[in-house]
This record gives structure tokens, sequence and C-alpha cells, in this order.
């Protein structure tokens, strides 16, 4: 892949210790190609007008096109154009695996510490939610001076929790968050897809527009263990003698059937996937988020073109 | 190759074990941590053994250092050189015993029996020889001798066995041996050496000088012990003379019995002695006892003899009869002075006593005797100076002179004497009380008597009276034994010619001083006359072997006991041989001298063979007849060879390499550059090949153009 070689390698990019300097080094690069890129951002909304209706705030009528056409307009408020993106983070004990010299929970925080500064920059609003075994944190979407030094502060808590509870968790999301929204869903996904498919369900009903980030480490992908030996379950704790060579076949298909599933689940659900090796540049999958989005937007501006 | 003991080769069956453990699968000891396990299946079981074997280099390695390991307590040795130095002929030599414990039963028959079987057993390219030791090694039959003359070895044997007969020496094992050794010349230097060891191997037997030598390696001995029908023994020796009992007449003998005997009851006589003058009683088994030797009333009888036990060789006990040496004394003087009691000879009469060596003769008259005295004594009388000429001849021809000078008039005597001018005697101080001895020269041979620091006292001796005796330029012909505490000569002694002169400033009678009265003065005397040569002291006595005391200025003639006689030059050494009493006659007097077995004879308890290698000698089995015998002697040449040869040491530092090596693949493997050893094991294995495809290649091509160049040149 040419773009790969541009890209920051993931390792060096994690050597960097601070978050915030490392998200900045990510935004920054993608920023800066933006200029060139064909792409214009979720965000650049164009502003429009509507006809007042009773019970408008007269603050926000447009007095300059009153004056001119004697028509009543109100200005749409960019707060309420601008996106509210809930950043939700799996903090649960198998995040804590990695093979690469970093761990999932290291590339996730870097990842949501990104998506975060991304859209702060940009003037959306972003919040953070983490989970385990069930909601840890919740800071709701703002778009403030210091929020997001709130959310990097956040993000660099280390996660105590053992188990993951994705299903709960999820269900637990849908009654805090009542604006419609984004919903950024940062996990490894190492769960029984059934129980959250449901959950998955609830929150796209309710109108959030769902992107879930499904982390894996290379280890996990291509299970490149070559010695016997006992398995532990990080989450668990449970112990298992496996032989990586007998296994690895099984293993690899019972994988790719999970994702399928996944994949599957999103589709139905109208969940945007993206599944993300944690060896791959950062700036490629926000690159890639970026494109999808305006692929999304485009179809559905097409699609209510079509409709009206 | 051989094995010494080839049982340890079973060891290296333990191989199987380290096969079994790489075989052997280890359920890994390994933990990862792993996200989830829910893509996992359930464990598979762990199968024991693995199909391939795995680090088959340290495999290889560890079985290596197990083989090795076996291989070293095998013992390996080449057997090329035992065994060509077994089918090798023989250096043979034989050492009898002749001591006189052999005179046992019929040891002595026995001993000359195997000596004439060994004979016979020799082959006639083996070298065999013969020599007998006592207290030395005597060769019979040399190598030499057979080396010339082999086959009349058998001939010359007999004529030269029949002369053997057992001595009356102890045994000194350590002496022959030691001598034995050398006598392997050049020509036995590729045989295969022994020593066979005919003896009774007694407990007196000496073995102490063996520790001085380090033995050959290749030399072993085989011993033949002679074992009587009985050890059981009493033994009779003289014991050490009580010298704080101050009694001549009692003869101390030690008498002893061997361990475990069944004998007790003995008997000691005088030979030709009445039957009162024995003594019976018991001495117990093991036991040692000094016992006063019965009464001698005829004081005669010159052997003591025990009785009681079945061999006799050592129950004779010689002792010299009292033979007092006759010394004649004349005192030049009046002989009626004898027994006046302020007169110098009646001291001297009664100082002279016989001892039981000295039977000294005091004659006195003013005249010089018709026969020469040995001690002439003047004192009190100055002789007449037609006398002087005499006297001097006296003591040159080696008299001995005791002069006491009275008066100035002893002078002119004294200067004839010595020779030296410068010599005058006058009155010494009478002014004081008494003069004591000071500067006394207890070193010196004339007054050897005080050497001994206890009677060195002469603070008791005072004398009234001296004469002052100056001596001028006497260079060193004239020397002070003593002084007076005036710094006056006390006592002067010169040798003139052969002959001693003695001077005396003071004289021994009570006029003088207190000296005949005090307790110096008859050692006084007794030491000079032992200076003179007319010794005090008993004679001690001798054992089989040691040299007579003969005086080496005067020739003798020596009587053995058996009755022959030797006629001896002067300074011409004899030794005893046999016991019994030697009757020495020289021109002076005659003496004899008793000659007994040396002690440690009658100890004859048997010695274990083994006893000799306490000494570091290669023994061999003493039976070597039988098959047993011979593979017992073939197990100890292995031995030898393999000793020699030490192949173990060799194997156990390459055991010691394997180890490290393995050591250090082992700790390799961990990090699995194992592999990394294959693919530049391959690599090398690569280019090995391309480079050999490539000198291929330029062969062919050199072939070729030379092919070309023949068909080129055939045209």
């Amino acid at each position: 892949m040419s773009t790969a070689t541009s890209f920051l390698d993931p390792a060096a990019l994690m050597r960097i210790k601070s978050l915030e300097l490392r998200a900045k080094v990510v935004v920054e690069g993608l920023w800066k190609g933006m200029h060139r890129s064909p792409y214009h951002g979720f965000s650049v909304e164009f502003s429009e007008y509507r006809a007042y209706v009773q019970g408008d705030d007269p603050r926000y009528i447009d007095w300059k096109v009153l004056a001119r056409s004697d028509r009543t307009y109100i200005k749409k408020f960019e707060d309420e154009t601008n996106l509210r993106c809930q950043l939700v983070i799996d903090h649960s004990k198998s995040m804590g695996f990695g093979s690469l010299g970093y761990t999932k929970a290291d590339y996730a925080a870097t990842l949501a510490a990104t998506l975060a500064s991304f859209l702060m920059k940009q003037g959306d609003a972003a919040g953070l939610t983490t989970f385990a075994e069930g909601i840890e944190e919740h800071l709701p979407p703002r778009n403030r001076p210091g929020h997001l030094r709130r959310i990097i502060a956040e993000l660099e808590r280390p996660a105590k929790a053992a188990g993951t509870s994705l299903a709960l968790s999820v269900g637990q999301l849908a009654d805090l968050l009542r604006k419609r929204g984004m919903i950024c869903l940062i996990t490894d996904l190492l769960a029984p897809v059934e129980h959250l498919e449901k959950q998955l369900a609830l929150l796209s009903a309710m109108g959030h527009d769902l992107v879930l980030f499904h982390l894996m480490d290379r280890a996990e992908i291509d299970f490149t263990f070559e010695k016997s030996a006992h398995f532990r379950d990080a989450e668990t704790g449970a112990e298992r003698f496996i032989d990586p060579q007998l296994v690895r076949e099984n293993y690899l298909k019972r994988l790719q059937a999970h994702r399928d599933t996944i994949q599957v689940a999103a589709d139905r659900h109208n969940v945007e996937y993206h599944f993300c090796p944690t060896d791959q540049p950062l700036e490629e999958v926000l690159f890639n988020f970026l494109s999808a989005r305006q692929r999304k937007k485009a179809s559905k501006s097409a699609a209510a073109r079509v409709a009206g | 190759m051989s094995w010494l003991f080839p049982i340890y080769l079973a060891g290296a069956a333990a191989i199987i074990a380290p096969i079994l453990l790489h075989l052997r699968r280890r359920p890994p000891q390994d933990r990862v941590e792993f996200s989830t396990l829910m893509f996992l299946d359930a464990s598979t079981p762990v199968p024991v053994s693995k199909r391939r074997l795995e680090n088959w280099l340290l495999l290889l390695l560890r079985c290596l250092a197990l083989i090795l390991l076996a291989l070293m307590f095998a013992r390996p040795f080449l057997q090329s050189e035992s065994a060509t130095s077994s089918s090798a002929d023989q250096a043979t030599l034989i050492l009898l015993d002749r001591s006189a414990s052999m005179r046992r039963d019929d040891l002595s028959k026995r001993g000359l029996a195997e000596v004439e079987r060994l004979f016979k057993a020799a082959k006639i390219t083996d070298r065999i020889a013969l020599a007998v030791f006592d207290r030395e090694l005597t060769p019979v039959w040399s190598f030499e001798e057979d080396r010339n003359t082999p086959a009349n070895r058998s001939a010359a044997l007999q004529s030269r066995l029949a002369m053997l007969a057992p001595t009356w020496s102890g045994t000194q094992l350590d002496r022959a041996l030691i001598a034995a050794v050398p006598s392997f010349d050049a020509s036995t230097a590729k045989l295969k050496k022994r020593i066979h060891l005919i003896t009774d191997l007694q407990e007196g037997t000496h073995l102490d000088a063996l520790r001085t030598i380090a033995w050959p390696a290749e030399l072993t001995l085989h011993v033949h012990r002679l074992d009587p029908v009985t050890n059981d023994n009493f033994a009779v020796a003289l014991a050490a003379r009580d010298e704080e009992g101050n009694a001549d007449a009692l003869i101390r003998i030690r008498l002893s019995n061997t361990r475990d005997s069944a004998l007790r009851d003995f008997t000691l006589a005088w030979d030709k002695a009445p039957q009162t003058d024995s003594i019976t009683a018991q001495i117990p088994p093991g036991a040692s006892r000094i016992l006063n030797a019965p009464p001698n009333s005829t004081n005669r009888a010159t052997t003591l003899t025990l009785t009681g036990d079945k061999y006799d060789f050592d129950n004779r006990l010689f002792i010299a009869p009292p033979q007092p040496r006759a010394v004649r004394i004349h005192f030049l003087g009046d002989e009626a002075t004898r027994d006046e009691a302020a007169a110098p000879l009646y001291y001297l009469a009664r100082a002279l006593q016989p001892t039981a060596t000295l039977a000294p003769v005091l004659t006195a008259g003013k005249a010089m005797p018709a026969q020469k005295p040995d001690v002439l004594v003047i004192s009190g009388a100055t002789p007449s100076a037609g006398m002087h000429a005499a006297l001097r001849d006296f003591v040159s021809a080696g008299g001995f002179l005791v002069e006491v000078a009275s008066s100035s008039a002893d002078a002119a005597l004294l200067q004839t004497l010595t020779g030296i001018p410068g010599i005058t005697v006058k009155d010494g101080d009478a002014n004081d009380d008494y003069r004591m001895l000071a500067d006394v020269k207890t070193e010196h041979p004339l007054l050897k008597p005080f050497g001994d620091p206890k009677l060195r006292d002469f603070t008791k001796l005072r004398f009234w009276k001296h004469r002052q005796i100056e001596v001028k330029d006497a260079g060193n012909k004239l020397e002070t034994l003593a002084s007076f505490d005036n710094g006056h000569p006390a006592i002067l002694s010169a040798r003139i010619g052969k002959g001693t002169l003695i001077v005396l400033a003071s004289g021994w009678q009570p006029s003088d001083s207190q000296l005949a009265l005090s307790t110096k003065f008859v050692p006084l005397l007794y030491g000079w006359l032992a200076a003179a040569g007319f010794s005090h002291d008993p004679a001690a006595t001798l054992l089989v072997g040691e040299d007579l005391p003969l005086d080496a200025a005067s020739a003798c003639i020596i009587t053995e006991p058996g009755g022959k006689t030797h006629s001896l030059e002067a300074g011409e050494s004899f030794t005893t041989t046999g016991i019994g009493l030697y009757k020495v006659q020289s021109a002076s007097h005659t003496q004899i001298f008793a000659v007994n077995l040396p002690p440690d004879e009658g100890r004859v308890l048997p010695l274990a063979p083994q006893k000799l290698a306490e000494y570091g000698i290669k023994l061999s089995s003493g039976a070597d007849s039988g098959a047993a015998g011979e593979s017992t002697d073939e197990r100890l040449t292995a031995t030898d060879t393999e000793q020699r040869q030490q192949s173990w040491w060799y194997i156990l530092l390459i055991l010691l390499a394997v180890l490290l090596l393995e050591t250090w693949f082992a700790g390799r493997t961990r990090q699995n550059t194992l592999a990394a050893v294959w693919e530049l094991s391959c690599l090398l294995a690569h280019r090995l090949s391309t480079a050999l495809a490539s000198t291929e290649m330029c062969w062919l091509q050199e072939n070729h153009g030379r092919k070309c160049v023949n068909d080129l040149a055939n045209r």
C-alpha cells in the first residue's frame, strides 16, 4: 500500500509518551493533508434558513433577511448543526493484550484522543465513555476549551476492571445519551455478538450514528504463536493448554466467522464498521473513517434527493 | 584394545536414559497471557513421546559423555605390549634365605628343592640367576654365567647348591633386595623381570631400608614362604648391662617366647656346670623377660644354654670368661715404703686394685726392672742422672711415664725427657694455706674420666705443697692439663716418641695434697691406664657379622670356635661368621670374644608377604602354580600395562570437553541458535558444492582445451 509508507508507524507513535501530543501529531498531519484532499469533512455543513414558526426564539431571526425580503427566517445555530460525538472506549482486561510493544488499550486511547482532537479542532463536540463490566466514566460531548484535556486525562487512566460486558454497557449508554449524535465504539469485541446486536439495534433505533472500531492485535488475527503453552484468558483467568500448530486453523476459522457475524450485524443495523489491526497507522484509520463518512453523507443526501 | 574391568562397559547402556528423555515430551511449563480463549479449542492431550528426536546434537553429546564415562571406568589399555611381554622370555632371579633361622626343621633343604624346581622350570631362552642372602647378598649363579652357558646350568647349579648351608647371620632382606635390583643387567632389559624370594620371612627380618628406594615398576617379586612345623620358640639374647647396679658379675639376659606359643617351661643352664647352677621357670607366650643369668659357680663356663623348645639355633648364648689384662706398673722408688702411710707407693698400691678387665701388677724398685714395664711411676725420689737416658728411651719406645716433680733437681730429668732446655723447677710459694685446681682440661683424653660434668668438682681437692714448673720455649710439645689457682701448671703432659709423659707439680701423698685421699685419684689413674691402651671397658658383646675389635697396630692370630686359625697382618680386619668364642692372640696379650646370634633372628613368627607391598614392592602371588595363579598373574600384568598407559586419563579429558560442549550447546539451544548453526552448515555445504561444481567445470574446460590442442597437433 503506497500510503502506508507516508503514515506514521504506530509503534513509533506509541513511543511518544504524551497522549495529547500523540493525537496532535496524527491530527496535524491529516489536517494539513486535507487541504489537498478532494474530500471535505462531514462537519462542513451548509447552514440554512428555515421559516419562522410560532414558538421559535425571536433572537434567532435573521433580521437582515427580514429587512431585505420582509420574510422571517430563522438562522440555524451552529451548535445544532455541529456533530455530537461520544467516544466509547472498552477498558476491559482483554484490551491489555499486545504483541507489538504496545497494547490494544494504548491504541484505542490514541485513536480516541485523535478523534476527539480532530473533532474539536473542527468545532464539533466530543465526549468520552469508558466501560468494562459496566460504564466506568462518562463525559458528555462538549466543545469547550479544556474539555479535550479532560478527555485525554480520562483516557490516560489505567484500566482496572476485569471482564467485559459489552451488551450491558451499551445498554447503559443508551440511557445516558438522550440527544442524538455519533457514537464511536472502540473495542476488541471479544464477546458473543448476539447480545451486542440487540443493544446496537436499540442505539441505532434511537437515531444515533454508530461507528464501530474493531481493534485486534496482529497476534490475535494471525495467531502467530509457535510453542505449546498454557494460554491464560486475560479476562476470566481460565487456563487452557494449547498447541498452536494444532488449533491455529480452527482458531482462524472461528475468528473469521466472528468477524463475519459482526460485519453482518453492523450492516443490518446501519453501523459503520471499521476493522483496525493495531499495526495499522492511525492516519489511515482516520482517513478511512472520514472517507466513509463522506460516502455515507453523499449517499444520504442522494437518497434524500430521490425521496424529495 | 583390552579392558581391565570390562563389566563397566555395561554402563554404556545408560545412554538409553537420555534417548528416552529426549523422546519424552515434557509438558511445556510456559504460560502465555492471551486476550481470550473463546476461539480456542479445548486442550489437546500432551503426547508422552515425540515422533522424532529433537536436539539430536545435544543428545549425541550426552550419549557420548555416558559412553566415555563407561569407557573410563572399564580402564582400556592396548594389549599388544602386554601380550608380547607375556609371551617373551623371563629373567628370573632367585633369592634364597640362608640366615640362621633357616636351620629350623628342613627349611634349608626345602629352599634348595624350590631352587632346583625353579631352575628346571626355566626355559633355555629364559635367564635365571641365583643369589643367597643373610646379612648381605652373595651371588651363586649370575645372569652373565647363565647367558654364557645356559645348557649346563643344572649341572653347575648342583655343585654350587651342595656348598650352600645356613649361616649364623641375621636376615637383612632389605639390603639383599636393594642389592638384587641392579643385578638385572642389560642382557635382561627386554625380558620380563621377576624375583623369586625363598625365605621363612620371619618377623626379625630387616625391611626398613626398603623405604629408601623406589622399586622398579617392571620388576615383580614372588614370595615362596617356607613355614616350619611349628613357630613356637624361645629366644635368648644378652641384655644391656645395668648401668646403675654396679654388679660386674651379674649377666643379664633377655628371654622371649613367641606369640601364641604352646611352650611355657624353660631351663637355663651353663654348659659343663653343675645342675644346681640352672634356672627352671615359665614364660608366657608373647612375653619377653629380662633376668639375671644363673650363678656361674665355677666361673669357667662360657655357654648359657636354654632348653625347652624345639629349635636350638637361638638357644645358646656365649659369654666370654673374665680375662683381666695384666698391666705391669713399676714404681721407681723404695719398695720398703709400700706400707708407709706417708709414702706415695702406699696409696698407689691401694688404688691399683684388679678389676674384671685389668689386673695391675705393681712392682717397686730403685732401678729399672729387667722386663720392661707398661707404666713407670716416679715420685718422691729423683732418679740419678745416669738413668735419664734410659727413661727417655723407655718413653720414646712407647712407655707411659708418670713423673711427680719433687725438687728443683727434677728439672734436668724433664729437660732430658722432653728435650726442652727451658724447664725449671722450684718450690712453689708456701705462704698460702693451700692451692686448688683451676682450669682443668676435662676434654683431654688423659682426663677422660672427668668428662662427665657430675665429676668435675675439684673444689675439695687441696694442695698443701707444690713445685713451680716453668717452661720456656716449649712450643707445643708440653701441654698443660690442669693449673693451680695461682696460674702455675699442676699437670703437664707430653707425647715423646711413641710414649706419653705425665708430669705432676704436686704429689698425691697427704704431705703434698689431698689427691690420694680424694675420689679423683682412682679415676685419674685408670684414665691414664685407659689412655695408655689398657682399656678399662669390658669387651662389648659381638654379633655374627660384626668385625672383631682388633688392635690395628699389631699382627694377630685368630682362632675360630671351630678351631680354625687365621693369621692377620697389622691393619687387617676380621668379620665373624659363626657363633662362639673367638680367641685373638696378639704379641702383647690374648683376648677372647664371644660372638652371638643377632637377637632379631630369634623372632621367628612368619610375616605375611603382603607386608612387603607396604614398602612399595610389587608383589605377585606367592603360589604361582595352577591356573588361578596364572590368571592372577595375567591380571597383575594387565594392571601394570594399564597403569603405564593411563588411557583413562585421556578419556577423562575428552569427557570433560564433551561435557563443556554439551553445557554450551544446551545453553545455546535455549536461545534457538541451533537452527542458526544448521543454516550456517547448510550455507557452507552450499558454498562447498558450488565451489566443487566450479572446479569440475574448470576441469572439464581444461580437458576440452587439451583435447582440441591434441586434435590440432594430430592434424
